[in-house]
């Protein structure tokens, strides 16, 4: 596995910053994005001080419950104050535990029932190809959120268009071990007819190179992850943090593992 | 298509129908397939990028099937669509109650941010659509092929005054029911309000009726729901079961079985004007 770069550190140090000050926060889930979610706005064309900027590309976070990551990911790029991440949850906060875009710069749909981001983003791609735009659209989903039979559906509609203006990353952190699992992702988006790709989820070099690569169709990353990935207590024990904030001396024990991974 | 903006997605219904269409405007015109809750989807993420898309395809595939989509990717996020079903309550009676669809009115007016319309036929249903198409917000149009043929001039949000004749009954009504109801009370002593739009519901033209007992006859639900919005109404109701209608043959057969012919509407209007009297 690739080396934590410290950009990447940062971010986990402000998850669980945020999730101990909350109260809240999807800790493992939101580990196992932050370099996908970094490779992607890396590679994307946008611009933290016009959020709304005409030309930008697209990223829909189609796992909302992964927002804290996302929240992180927009403060450390300037979308937002990073002290305000502490606000995380609470009643007259922005950043919900879901993402809403009326509410957060760089939220482009408000998510959270699983299945939904996906389609809407195959939505603008069409748009986008319909207007003969150079834009593009990233979506990220996770491999729980790939039981949901939308998920199919869109990728089949994006395949039959022939979207090559689309990216669909897949957050392969196996968290649907404990239920219904998708063994073999690659091969299953290879049989809708996707150009697929498969990843180390925590190599940001390598992500922002399959980001970049050309597609005749819509593109599928399969990025392989670790729940937690950063802090081996949480990696060891999903179950029990899915959703969980640390103790006080939980957090210094987390931030211990953070600054030796 | 005069506006550049219109995209049509059907659901691999109505296909050759929009063939020429299609030939004309390849860009424009797709039969994506029969995975609606997709399609409500990505309905959604044209019309956040400023295209006025119309969704086409079997009432309850698009709209019961599909309440959470258009709950979150259309009303949640505020992305303008126009849902366009065909299939209104029994006009598929043949097909079985799989195929029935009398509560999506009732549904989707419940969604914050959602317009509804219930058009009585091809000119309402024109005049509406050419309303509200593209005014950015998700908007729902039922279709029916058994419409009325009377020539209400419809507009938006607005309800129709047919009769008032000072009764101490009002009946209400909605869609394309509206031709039995008024075969049925043209020459009764009833006032007769007819709706086209659901949600919003007109409630100066209800709250005008508020002294009088009002019976509602319906083939749907959804307009009994919304009179509801002014208070303190006396309200009682003509139509739909509460049980599925599992026959066949064809509209008229069913809507004939569950009293909603002119003679069934008849005797429910002439049994509330007796107990009013």
């Amino acid at each position: 596995m690739a080396a934590m770069t410290p950009f990447c550190r940062e971010i986990r140090r402000n998850i669980l910053m945020a999730s101990r000050t909350s109260g809240h926060g999807h800790i493992p889930t939101s580990f196992s994005v932050v370099e996908m979610l970094c490779a992607a706005y890396d590679t994307l064309r946008h611009n933290p001080q016009e959020p709304q900027w005409p030309e930008r590309d697209i990223f829909i976070l189609s796992k909302g419950h992964a927002a804290l990551g996302l929240y992180a990911v927009l403060a450390q790029y300037g979308y937002l104050p990073a002290e305000e991440l502490k606000t995380f949850g609470t009643f007259q906060s922005r950043l919900g535990c879901h993402p809403d875009r009326l509410k957060v710069p760089g939220v482009e749909v408000s998510t959270g029932s699983l299945g939904h981001g996906i389609g809407v983003a195959v939505g603008m791609a069409l748009a986008f190809r319909i207007a003969k735009s150079p834009r593009r659209v990233v979506t990220l989903i996770g491999d729980g959120e790939a039981n949901e039979g939308s998920v199919w559906e869109s990728m089949m509609v994006a395949a039959n268009l022939k979207l090559n203006n689309l990216t669909v990353m897949l957050d392969f952190n196996r968290s649907q071990v404990r239920s219904l699992q998708i063994p073999n992702p690659a091969d299953r988006f290879k049989a809708f007819c996707c150009d697929t790709l498969e990843v180390d989820g925590h190599d940001l070099e390598a992500l922002k190179a399959a980001l970049v690569k050309p597609a005749e169709t819509v593109k599928a990353i399969v990025a392989h992850t670790i729940k937690g990935c950063g802090c081996p207590t949480l990696a060891n024990n999903v179950f029990e943090w899915h959703r969980k904030s640390p103790k006080p001396e939980e957090l210094e024990f987390l931030m211990k593992e953070l600054e030796a991974a | 298509m005069k506006d550049e903006k219109v995209v049509i997605v059907l659901g691999d219904i109505s296909h050759f129908l929009f063939m020429p269409l299609q030939e004309k405007f390849p860009t424009r015109v797709y039969n994506m397939g029969i995975c609606e809750n997709a399609l409500i989807s990505v309905a959604a993420g044209l019309g956040a990028q400023g295209f006025h898309p119309f969704v086409h395809t079997i009432n309850p595939f698009l709209t019961e099937r599909c309440v959470e989509q258009i709950k979150d990717d259309l009303c949640y996020n505020c992305f303008g669509a126009n849902i366009v079903s065909t299939g209104a309550s029994f006009d598929y009676a043949w097909d079985g109650a799989t195929h029935h669809c009398y509560g999506e009115l009732a549904i989707l007016r419940m969604l914050p941010g959602m317009e509804v319309t219930q058009p009585g036929n091809r000119k309402e249903l024109d005049t509406l659509i050419r309303s509200q198409y593209n005014n950015g917000r998700p908007t729902y149009f039922r279709l029916s092929d058994h419409g009325h043929n009377l020539d209400v001039p419809v507009q938006f949000g607005q309800a129709n005054l047919l009769k008032d004749t000072g009764s101490k009954l009002t009946v209400m009504t909605a869609g394309p029911i509206l031709g039995n109801v008024m075969e049925a009370v043209r020459d009764l002593p009833v006032n007769l309000v007819y709706f086209s739009t659901i949600k919003p519901i007109d409630r100066e033209m209800i709250a005008r009726f508020k002294h009088t007992k009002i019976l509602v006859v319906h083939d749907a639900h959804g307009l009994q729901e919304a009179i509801h919005e002014v208070p303190d109404l006396s309200v009682s109701y003509h139509g739909l079961p509460d049980r599925f209608c599992v026959w066949y043959g064809t509209v008229h057969d069913i809507r004939r079985q569950i009293g909603l012919d002119p003679a069934g509407i008849r005797q429910a209007v002439q049994t509330r004007l007796a107990a009013i009297r």
